[in-house]
């Protein structure tokens, strides 16, 4: 009986606390800004958007989408186009070998992470020969999908990002050496192109970050990717330059951003398509470099309209890879949908 | 990666900050590194910055009258580029360092030729207030080698930090006075 009055303070006591510890729970966390709404108060100078350069006149862009071939890879990389337009894509430590239509045909297992693939095409000597780029070396396999070479290391300073197939050389960009190496059809270096050439003012391939890519024209020059200077190069087997255009522009006819286009592909008739990162844009221009069209612009290829302006690693928008198949479609490898994206010529 | 192997020492992060990182201008280094004597068993406050989407809110919920929290460079993972789009607006009149060319609205980021066409972005840290513009401008297009850190020579350690209250990202956390900083990494840049 006695005890009754002692307690009831002690309990309010206690009561009074939680709740207080509760409610300054509750205030810390209304006073998150946990999709960050509530605005930083800097002025609008303070604000950085490429929010004005997303949008793509429509008049500019002469493809339709006309297909989407899923991809079941978590992180699909790279890809070409074989025989009969058989896909080769390339990620997940394998080479996934599907069908036009997108069924899978097989699965080739790797060792080490695959940064780029080319696979024999009718002017190649092997055509279904399949090159895969590893980091530092590449591994050759038959059309079966077994493997039946591999080639020599570059070393742990090496970085591979790109094959291009001509009829009995196999050329490879080596990212971190700031080299195309040619190489034989079994393995043996032939020579490689750095690019310089001091006489005409030429200082090499300028690469800040890891997209340097190759493809192999219908003239046999090797069209070589200068991102940092925002070029696209063509070269002799024997590195001679032959030409060269390009220009550095967030405007629609050149190529934005630090080192741009991050891929090529070229079409039938030399022209050249280019996927640009950072602001992603798929074009394509003529094999002399006149802007011809856009093939998709940012608003097509962003799954979100702020993923540009995203400064964490997991959440910046992934970079598109594009190839061109036998009947002259586009296509770009698109890792947020993961699928491959069939672009087709607009009707006039 | 786990957090303790982003975090650093005061050695480990003048190594990354001198020898290869060569974070901060020269003036600013100074103070940046040497400020807090701190304890091992004292905790600072320090953001992630694979965390933070660079929301501006560093510049302005610090109790501080110029925010503790300025930008940083890593040289090892940055391009050395001639057109940084972490110094320059997304389309500048002319590739120079006029104002009105330059994305830092406080012109806090010093731009010198190194040899053609390579050049160095070195940060003013008296100049920055910590808004992060130059930050998403480098990683929209870039390597990402830009990036914010409580400075310790500023930062008054308050007992709840205002900027980890208002971030949106949940970036900011508690670390050891003897391994304040949590630099970024290379991560495959060319
Ligand atoms: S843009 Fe902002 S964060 Fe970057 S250097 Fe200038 S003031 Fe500092
Ligand atoms: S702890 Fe205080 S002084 Fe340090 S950054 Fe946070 S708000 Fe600013
Ligand atoms: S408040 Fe958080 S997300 Fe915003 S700039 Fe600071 S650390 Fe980054």
């Amino acid at each position: 009986m006695n005890q009754q009055p002692s307690s009831r303070p002690v309990g309010m006591l206690v009561a009074t606390l939680v709740g207080a510890v509760f409610a300054s729970g509750l205030v810390a966390a209304w006073r998150i800004d946990w999709w960050g709404e509530q605005g930083n108060g800097l002025s609008p100078r303070f604000g950085y958007s490429l929010e004005a350069y997303r949008r793509v006149d429509p008049a500019l862009v002469g493809y339709d989408e006309v297909d989407r071939v899923p991809v079941a890879l978590r992180e699909a990389r790279t890809m070409a186009v074989g025989p009969e337009d058989r896909l080769y894509v390339a990620g997940d430590l394998c080479i996934l070998c599907l069908s036009p239509s997108g069924n899978k045909l097989a699965t080739i297992a790797l060792e080490e992470e695959p940064q780029c693939v080319a696979v024999g095409g009718a002017g190649h000597a092997f055509p279904g020969r399949m090159y895969v780029g590893l980091k530092d070396r590449v591994e050759v396999y038959g059309p079966e999908g077994k493997r039946v070479a591999h080639w020599e290391s570059q070393g742990p300073k090496a970085l591979f990002t790109s094959i291009a197939l001509a009829e009995h050389d196999v050329y490879v960009a080596n990212a971190r050496g700031r080299v195309v190496l040619r190489y034989d059809l079994q393995g043996k270096l032939l020579g490689q192109i750095d690019g310089r050439d001091p006489d005409k003012d030429l200082r090499g391939f300028i690469i800040p970050s890891p997209y340097f890519d190759l493809a192999m024209a219908p003239d046999g020059l090797l069209r070589v990717v200068n991102p940092g200077m925002h070029r696209i190069e063509a070269y002799t087997a024997e590195g001679h330059l032959e030409q060269k255009w390009g220009k550095a522009t967030v405007g629609i006819e050149g190529f934005c951003g630090c080192c741009n286009p991050a891929h090529i592909a070229l079409l039938d008739d030399g022209s050249v398509v280019t996927a640009e990162k950072g602001l992603p844009r798929v074009k394509v221009y003529s094999s002399e470099g006149q802007f011809v069209c856009v093939v998709a612009g940012p608003e097509m290829l962003c799954p979100t309209a702020t993923i540009t302006e995203e400064t964490r690693t997991e959440h910046k928008m992934k970079v598109h890879d594009v190839a061109v198949d036998s009947q002259g479609r586009i296509l770009v490898l698109d890792p947020s949908t993961q699928s491959v994206r069939v672009f087709q010529k607009k009707r006039q | 990666m786990a957090d303790q192997e982003r975090q650093v020492d005061r050695r480990g992060f003048l190594n990354d900050t001198f020898r290869v990182a060569g974070a901060i201008g020269l003036v600013g280094l100074g103070g940046f590194v040497a400020g807090r004597r701190g304890r091992s068993d004292e905790m600072l406050w320090q953001l992630d910055p694979h965390k933070c989407i660079a929301c501006g809110n560093c510049a302005t919920y610090c109790v501080l009258d110029e925010s503790a929290v300025r930008c940083l460079h890593n040289f090892e993972m940055c391009g050395y580029c001639e057109l940084c789009t972490g110094y320059f607006e997304p389309e500048p009149p002319s590739l120079t360092s006029g104002a009105e060319n330059q994305l830092c609205p406080t012109g806090a980021i010093q731009r010198r030729l190194i040899e053609e066409p390579y050049y160095e972005y070195t940060l003013v840290a008296e100049l920055c207030i910590g808004c992060g513009k130059c930050v998403k401008g480098c990683s929209a297009f870039g390597n990402g080698s830009l990036y914010l850190q409580v400075c310790h020579d500023l930062c008054v350690n308050c007992n709840e930090c205002s900027i980890a209250v208002a971030c949106p990202s949940q970036a900011f956390r508690r670390v050891p006075a003897d391994q304040p900083y949590l630099p970024k990494h290379r991560e495959g840049t060319a």
